[in-house]
């Protein structure tokens, strides 16, 4: 009944505290607003979550809430303040979030993060004045305007051509993600003391952490609905609330669930996620492998999506990165996002990859036709192809300057029982044709690659022994 | 049984607007409209009789202002006289505490082997390593792998990821963990960078923190998921409605991605005010060797944060300045945050010195630029690269040395310009009116500069080169 010490002494923040709002509110006479604040502080008051709750002010009248509360304040955008409210209570799980928000706000522009955030369930309270008009900018019509009731952009009334009032208690309700739904009014004593039981019973499964909760306010707008205080209070009565059924729409238990450890800030565990390690690898270059360029190797590897071309060539960027040098891989997949056109386009630098996209790359694997078809012709004079002759029955003519090495990539793992291992293959075909890598800088990179599915080592390096062997057996 | 003795109400005829509320609620008619102006407010309060009072606080409970109806003290009468208000507001407003800075933790990390990652997740990495635990999101191609990383790694650091309903809401929502004073961060794309600028603008407005990776696709429209340097002008010029500015990094390698995103949180609490990294499609997919650095952050929080906490409790994050003389003195104050940023203007020079050809470009076209560089000075061209890493800021001063003795200026971006006009802005705001004529190498719709073409270019062949 007293005054909650949550309001301000005095409204400092309203006109820097100068002229006549300084203990007044700047809501017009019969406004909803100051009743409903009035339940909001006292809930707090009796509570006792004063230091612990934030308010989320939306836009239209009541954006200037923080006038008013003291306690923590935040201002949102237009229809935003529910998500704002989550991102205050996830940053701190222990403060009380109360979004507050008129009918144009949370209805109508900010419909889906609404629903979205009620449905998520997580413990905010959503305060929602429902006055049936948009205050602040004029009277315009809202989603919840009732049908036949004039507005500044309704004013031969609302009509079919602008929709039903929107029943929002009803419709978050609805949803699985809320504990608790009630809509309530202010236009008689009966009226005001379920207001003020409703919001505290809100806030109080907040602070409990079971879950979200919706509280609808009907409240007078005198102003904008063009009638006395005394008269919008009637209308309420009248008019709105056979259209927005008071009572609670909502109200299930949940056992306390929102409870959340504080961030974790251990190095160690970042680092085992990011797979970081402290061990330095084992090395097996005598030097860049200058007989291919001085400074820099550029690779392309093209099939079809599911060939492993992209695995391969992240295994390649590995091998060199563990060496010492520089690498980049460029995937590149066709529209079709998985199964399609996949190729990749490898760097090896001495130093510093320059520039890592490779449209005349010095060697190139082709797992399929159309792969060797595209990408053969750009192959750099000097260079190195390898194929799939499995699946590659007729290879273009390149010029005679570059090596070619036909190899049976899929034939091979397929005998060893395993087709995806093809890519294996082709890595070992590439170690034996151009003489990269030492064996051993491929085979310490598939290894580390296949450190979680060890079963699958001796098959891959028997794949990659039979890579080799292919184009040994080329050679003679 | 003893009754209570409950007070009868008062009524400073100040706080009274007239409406009537308190008039429906006493049952014995206690309350009348009144037809006295009240010469302080130009109001007409209500005028009390009290004699019929039984004091059952009815009309005050129906009272909408605080201060309005409220219980007498002992002694009370209601025949109240105007005083000079100035007597009344003498009340300090909050007893809460003043708010301190809680600072952040550096944290030693081990030397660890280079990673070799791509630049989505080499972002991600830095963000956590800049004590970033709350990161919100909505997939878009290609920077889905960033959020899927966060997705994945969140849970495990008791951090949260939550996938919002639209990028509308992500930059809400990190609106409010900003608020509350904690590092955030999303992963988003050219369309999704559109929808999040309203909530940029109201970050920028509060003065909140916040890092938005961009990796940039191919636009207008929904154009296409390939590398486009389309949003080079939206960050540098356009985040949203009002006066906006945001420090710009535009990345080249996996490495950058990394270190920027570190710089960009850095960057983000010191100015208080969301700091833009600027990726390209290739360069989020690209993968890399990436070291990570040696020391992680534990965040603090600010003093200014909104935390939900006793210290923090008089705190107000707003964007909201209804006086035009108090907006004007915040945009001020704003111009006046955004002219200090310009010390954070970085930028990379690429055998400038003795250059006859200077190349300018960022972010993936950047490597191709130098990859051209290496390949003219193979044949005897005097070229160099000027890289800037900020974009807003413009390094104009380090543009300024690179091109001092050039011959040619060459553009080499995905975009119809963006990066060019970024360049003239720089140099006409800063009063250089001579300098070679800009010549240019654009591709756009997903295609990248090739390097090719860039020779061509330079070269002044109409064939590419072999």
């Amino acid at each position: 009944m007293s005054k909650a010490s949550v309001f301000y002494d005095k409204f400092e923040r309203h006109s820097h505290g100068e002229g006549l709002k300084g203990h007044a509110t700047h809501y017009c006479p019969g406004c909803g607003h100051g009743l409903a604040h009035k339940y909001l502080a006292e809930a707090i008051d009796e509570l006792g979550i004063q230091d612990r709750t934030v308010a989320i002010s939306p836009v239209g009248c009541s954006v200037f809430l923080y006038y008013y509360f003291d306690v923590g304040n935040s201002q949102a955008a237009h229809g935003r303040a529910p998500v704002v409210a989550l991102g205050h209570k996830f940053a701190n799980p222990e403060s009380v979030v109360i979004s507050y928000q008129g009918d144009g706000d949370l209805a109508s522009i900010g419909l889906a993060e609404t629903i979205a955030t009620a449905q998520l369930g997580a413990p905010i309270t959503v305060i929602f004045i429902n006055n049936a008009i948009y205050g602040m900018t004029g009277g315009q019509m809202a989603p919840t305007t009732l049908m036949g009731q004039s507005s500044s952009t309704s004013p031969a009334g609302r009509n079919e051509y602008n929709g039903q009032p929107m029943k929002m208690a009803e419709i978050i309700a609805g949803l699985d993600g809320p504990v608790y739904v009630e809509r309530v009014a202010l236009f008689d004593a009966k009226q005001r003391i379920k207001a003020k039981k409703a919001i505290q019973k809100a806030i109080k499964l907040q602070v409990e952490g079971r879950g979200y909760s919706f509280i609808e306010v009907l409240a007078e707008c005198p102003t904008h609905l063009k009638m006395d205080p005394e008269a919008t209070a009637k209308w309420v009565k009248e008019c709105m609330e056979p259209v927005y059924p008071l009572g609670v729409k909502k109200d299930i238990t949940v056992e306390p669930w929102f409870k959340r450890n504080p961030p974790c800030f251990k190095g160690e565990k970042l680092l085992s996620l990011a797979g970081a390690t402290s061990e330095h690898s084992d090395r097996f270059c005598q030097g860049f492998p200058t007989h291919l360029d001085a400074q820099d190797i550029s690779l392309k590897l093209a099939g079809s999506g599911g060939d492993g071309a992209q695995t391969a060539a992240m295994l390649i960027a590995r091998a060199a990165i563990s060496e010492g040098f520089d690498a980049t891989h460029i995937p590149s997949y066709g529209p079709e996002s998985r199964g399609g056109t996949s190729y990749a386009d490898v760097h090896v630098a001495k130093d510093e990859v320059l520039n890592p996209g490779s449209p005349d790359p010095q060697v190139l694997i082709a797992f399929n036709t159309p792969s060797l078809v595209k990408f053969g012709p750009t192959v750099r004079k000097g260079g190195f192809v390898i194929y799939d002759s499995s699946v590659v029955t007729e290879a273009p003519v390149l010029d005679p300057s570059i090596k070619v090495f036909p190899v049976p990539f899929t034939g091979i793992a397929t005998d060893l029982g395993k087709a995806v291992v093809k890519n294996i293959v082709a890595l070992g075909a590439l170690q034996a044709a151009t003489g990269i890598f030492p064996k051993d800088t491929l085979l310490t990179a598939i290894r580390v690659a296949l450190k979680d599915k060890c079963a699958l080592i001796p098959l891959n390096e028997e794949a990659f022994a039979w890579g080799i062997k292919s184009v040994e057996a080329l050679d003679k | 049984m003893a009754l209570k003795e409950r007070p009868k109400p008062f009524l400073l005829p100040e706080y009274c607007k007239g409406c009537g509320r308190c008039l429906d609620a006493c049952a014995k008619d206690c309350i009348t409209l009144s037809d006295q102006i009240n010469p302080l407010t130009g109001l007409v309060p209500v005028e009390l009789d009290l004699a019929n009072c039984n004091a059952c606080g009815l009309c005050m409970d129906a009272c909408p202002e605080p201060y309005g109806l409220r219980p007498a003290h002992e002694g009370e009468i209601q025949d109240f006289e105007l005083e000079d208000p100035a007597k009344l507001f003498g009340v300090k407003p909050s007893d809460a505490p003043e708010p301190i800075d809680l600072p952040s933790e550096v944290l030693p990390l081990p030397r660890t082997e280079p990673l070799v990652i791509k630049g989505t997740y080499a972002s991600a990495l830095g963000a956590l390593l800049a004590g970033c635990r709350h990161v919100y999101g909505y997939p878009i191609t290609p920077s889905t792998e960033g959020a899927e990383l966060m997705a994945k790694f969140l849970p495990k650091l008791d951090g949260t990821f939550i996938q919002a309903v639209s990028e509308v809401a992500t930059v809400n929502m990190m609106y409010g963990t900003a608020g509350a004073g904690l590092p955030t961060m999303t992963f988003t794309s050219s369309p999704g960078f559109s929808l999040m600028l309203e909530g940029v603008s109201y970050m920028i407005g509060a003065e909140l923190p916040g890092v938005f990776v961009d990796v940039m696709r191919g636009g207008p429209g929904l154009g296409n998921i390939a590398p486009e340097q389309s949003d080079i002008k939206l960050a540098c010029h356009g985040l949203g409605h009002g006066n906006t500015h945001a420090i710009t990094l535009a990345p080249a390698t996996p490495q950058e991605m990394l270190d920027l995103t570190i710089l960009a949180f850095e960057l983000s609490f010191k100015y208080r005010n969301p700091v833009i990294l600027l990726g390209d499609g290739y360069l989020g997919q690209m993968t890399g060797k990436v070291q990570l650095p040696e020391t992680m952050i534990k965040p603090g929080i600010p003093k200014w944060a909104v935390y939900g906490d006793a210290m923090h409790r008089k705190n107000v994050i707003t964007s909201i300045f209804l006086t035009e003389t108090d907006l004007e003195a915040h945009n001020v104050h704003l111009n006046a945050k955004y002219e200090a940023m310009k010390v954070e203007a970085r930028s990379e020079s690429f055998l400038c010195d003795d250059a006859e050809v200077v190349l300018i470009a960022c972010n993936t076209p950047a490597r191709t630029a130098k990859g051209a560089v290496q390949d003219l000075r193979n044949q005897g061209v005097k070229a160099g690269l000027f890289r800037p890493i900020t974009l807003w800021p413009f390094p104009v001063e380090e543009l300024k040395k690179a091109i001092h003795g050039t011959q040619r200026i060459v553009v080499v971006e995905a975009s119809a310009g963006q990066l060019e006009d970024e360049v003239r802005l720089a140099l006409s705001k800063a009063g250089v009116r001579q300098f070679p004529e800009i010549e240019s190498v654009r591709r756009m719709g997903g295609i990248l500069p090739q390097q090719s073409e860039i020779m061509t270019r330079v070269l002044g062949q109409k064939e590419v080169l072999a």
